[in-house]
């Protein structure tokens, strides 16, 4: 197993560098290429305010360099091990510790490595409260749905599912936010962020007092979370629904369910203890593919309901042409799907015993 | 005794019989069918000049007139496709015969259509259109690009809302007609699903069929390739294209093509896997046959069922894209868009419900008519998957 791991962990390396050199091309074949680029939004500075920061650019990225050689650079700062780079931007001797180094946003002028640490726990909160919820719900659904097969609910949960498939996010995200935290109609929700400013002063659970019914960090984060989270999770439960109902529905019929019910086994527990960790794996693929499309659904659930996480970063780095950041994006979306398929291969060995990578 | 029962009906033609079977597949195809009306007709169906009118004697069609080169050969295409179905010949031929018919559409028609270069719209309701003996509007009296300045109109109006012009959807926020933005919309995402799956998918084939032909080392490096053209979140990918390339329909076509053939290429390479160790295979390799007529005549029409399936779903995944990157406001410049407008939605203080309702539900159906359309053709190919297989009542 541990080689495994370690094999995997050492194939991931050719693949992240494959994703930055793509993304990196893409930049640098634009028109301009990526100087001109980068420096598009400074169109109403001074000629000579424009040169130095042109200048400083210059020494800082080496952006008057041709493409192979600033993309070496940039991997060489990003990179654990490689070669020291001063603060003229020449390079010293080789090192095996001299640490990560993102680079400057254009955009804001900080620090990558900092605003992705900002941002970075926003969407994955987002996503790791969205999974579960999704599970619980396909499991259920499609549980009830392959036990009663040919049923009025089975026919109309496929159906239903394939049409909550077929919503795009933006829409449902658009119609929750027009109808349910609007002036206009109910107001029930908030229309932004995740959570409110004086929640920050709040304590963690709710309480009484005598002003009344004070609403606490914890609750004040779920009340701004319900609609983000409704709009991720919809599409994927559909999709782990049908899943769920076809892979139970195999097992269902299988010598050993037949067994289990010959020996007086309870109708639930032939379900649950036998039948439903026979069902597991295929569920257990699609959550490596989950996360992926999560991460892209975040990106437009985040710019609808204006929520700080990385999906609005993204979109943000994108449209400021902002090199650094960009790359940087990539670079860990790249990270976590493929950790993301690594956790689900391991989960695999869990569920199945017979299964091992050794 | 039991008669054994022979059937001459090809693979192909089970396929489609199977597939057409279904009621969720009908009405896929319907809705489709109706958005290829929509978008071959759409000057005749939504336009600020009338069809045809009588002044004086002398009858004239302004709509044809005004017909852009564009408008022209979406109409000569659509009826060279037409033709071409009717014909009894096989289908690549047909596929050729059409590709050529519609560049040569596309040479006569922009040799020989010249629109007025300005189209003001204001001037289709004055006296010189208004006061005639008769004349025939098109159903939907708005052009996509009539602002209605000179009817006072301060866009983003509720359907009905204004006395005088109706608007059966509201108008936008520059105050055109939503209705008849929203026909002209249909061209562009039914031109991005089509065009942008049919890249994805020559890429695919021809990556994956090396792929799964050749196997070791080849296989080696082009699953690196596929893995990260997976692992990159698509979209994001996309917005760095848009932004750094430019917003043309056409270069987005390219991009979800280029970046969209990985699920293909798995497919195809699973099924040549299987493939290449068959008879018929080794027979083609031993008769020394190029290696494009192994791989596209003969091995790809038995591996070819499973990709139709992909390519639904590919089609349902294009249209959803351009509209994500039309709603945050990287998509086409100027020109209708469902995801564009969807975005005005909630733009403006206000909510605007029409805004949200009509184009984001016609995402909803096209992308949901596509999905109908993949699952019959997944249930006729595999019936092991199927929801109604083995269901006995």
């Amino acid at each position: 197993m541990l080689t495994y791991l370690l094999r995997r962990l050492l194939l991931m390396i050719p693949t992240l560098l494959g994703i930055t050199v793509l993304v990196f091309s893409v930049m640098a074949m634009s028109p301009g290429g990526i100087s001109a680029q980068t420096l598009i939004g400074g169109m109403d500075m001074k000629p000579q305010e424009k040169q130095a920061l042109l200048d400083y650019y210059n020494k800082r990225y080496g952006l008057d360099q041709p493409a192979p050689v600033q993309y070496l650079r940039w991997l060489n700062n990003v990179s654990p091990i490689g070669f020291v780079s001063d603060s003229q931007g020449q390079r010293g001797e080789f090192s095996f510790s001299k640490g990560m180094d993102l680079g400057t946003s254009f955009q804001y002028g900080r620090p990558v490595s900092d605003i992705l640490a900002e941002r970075i726990p926003i969407t994955l909160l987002l996503n790791l409260v969205t999974l579960p919820f999704t599970y619980i719900i396909a499991i259920m659904v499609g549980m009830k749905a392959a036990t009663q097969r040919g049923s009025a609910f089975d026919l109309g949960a496929g159906m239903s599912m394939l049409a909550l498939w077929s919503i795009p996010t933006m829409l449902a995200g658009v119609l929750l936010l027009g109808f349910f935290a609007n002036v206009q109609y109910f107001q029930w929700f908030p229309t932004a962020g995740i959570s409110s400013r004086e929640a920050q002063d709040m304590p963690f659970l709710p309480y009484w007092d005598e002003g009344g019914f004070v609403r606490g960090f914890l609750l004040d984060r779920i009340w701004h979370l319900i609609l983000p989270v409704i709009c991720l999770s919809y599409g994927g439960f559909a999709a782990l629904t049908k899943l769920t109902r076809t892979s139970i529905l195999e097992n269902l019929h299988a010598d050993y369910a037949r067994t289990a019910r010959a020996k007086g086994l309870a109708e639930n527990d032939v379900l649950w203890k036998h039948v439903f960790r026979n069902s597991l794996l295929p569920l257990i693929t699609v959550s490596a593919g989950l996360l992926p499309s999560l991460l892209a659904g975040s990106l437009i659930v985040e710019n609808i309901f204006s929520i700080n996480g990385m999906g609005q970063l993204a979109v943000e780095a994108v449209k400021g042409r902002d090199r650094e950041l960009v790359l940087s994006i990539t670079w860990i979306s790249g990270f976590l799907t493929l950790i993301g398929y690594l956790i689900a291969d391991f989960c695999y060995t869990l569920a199945d015993p017979r299964v091992s990578y050794d | 005794m039991t008669k054994s029962v022979s059937s001459r009906e090809s693979f192909s033609a089970r396929i489609w019989r199977k597939t057409l079977a279904g009621v969720g597949v009908k009405f896929g195809l319907g809705w489709v069918g109706l958005l290829v009306f929509c978008a071959v007709f759409a000057p005749f169906l939504a336009n600020s000049m009338p069809l045809l009118m009588s002044k004086g004697g002398t009858i004239s069609a302004p709509v044809l007139e005004y017909l852009s080169v564009e408008d022209a050969w979406i109409l000569a295409s659509f009826f060279i496709a037409l033709a071409v179905f009717r014909l009894n010949i096989d289908g690549g031929k047909q596929i050729l015969l059409f590709l050529l018919g519609s560049a040569l559409a596309a040479l006569l028609v922009n040799s020989f259509v010249k629109p007025p270069v300005l189209v003001i719209y204001d001037d289709f309701r004055g006296p010189a259109y208004t006061q005639v003996d008769w004349k025939i509007m098109p159903p939907i009296p708005y052009a996509p690009v009539d602002y209605l300045r000179d009817l006072g109109s301060k866009g983003l109006e509720a359907p009905f809302a204004t006395e005088g012009h109706t608007h059966l959807m509201g108008t936008e926020e520059n105050g055109a007609d939503v209705l008849s933005r929203m026909i002209h919309a249909c061209r562009i995402s039914l031109s991005i699903g089509l065009i942008a799956s049919g890249i994805a998918l020559a890429i695919g084939i021809v990556i994956g069929g090396l792929m799964g032909y050749f196997s070791g080392v080849v296989d080696m490096l082009g699953m690196r390739l596929v893995e990260i053209f997976e692992d990159i979140p698509t979209l994001f990918l996309l917005l760095t294209f848009v932004a750094f390339f430019g917003r043309s329909l056409y270069m987005m076509m390219v991009i979800i093509g280029v970046t969209g053939w990985s699920g293909y290429a798995r497919y195809v390479r699973q099924e040549f896997l299987k493939l290449r160790k068959q008879d018929y295979v080794q027979a083609a390799v031993a008769s020394g046959l190029p290696l494009s007529s192994i791989l596209f005549r003969h091995m790809l029409p038995n591996g070819v069922a499973p990709l139709l399936v992909a390519v639904s779903f590919g089609v349902a995944g294009a249209i959803l894209s351009e509209a994500t990157l039309s709603f945050l406001g990287l998509g086409v410049v100027d020109a209708p868009s469902w995801g564009a407008m969807l975005d005005q939605a909630v733009k403006s203080s206000t909510f605007n419900w029409w805004m949200a309702v009509f184009p984001g539900g016609s995402i909803f159906m096209t992308v949901f008519a596509y999905n109908l359309i993949g699952e019959a053709f997944r249930d006729a190919i595999d019936p092991r998957l199927s929801d109604k297989a083995g269901v006995k009542s």
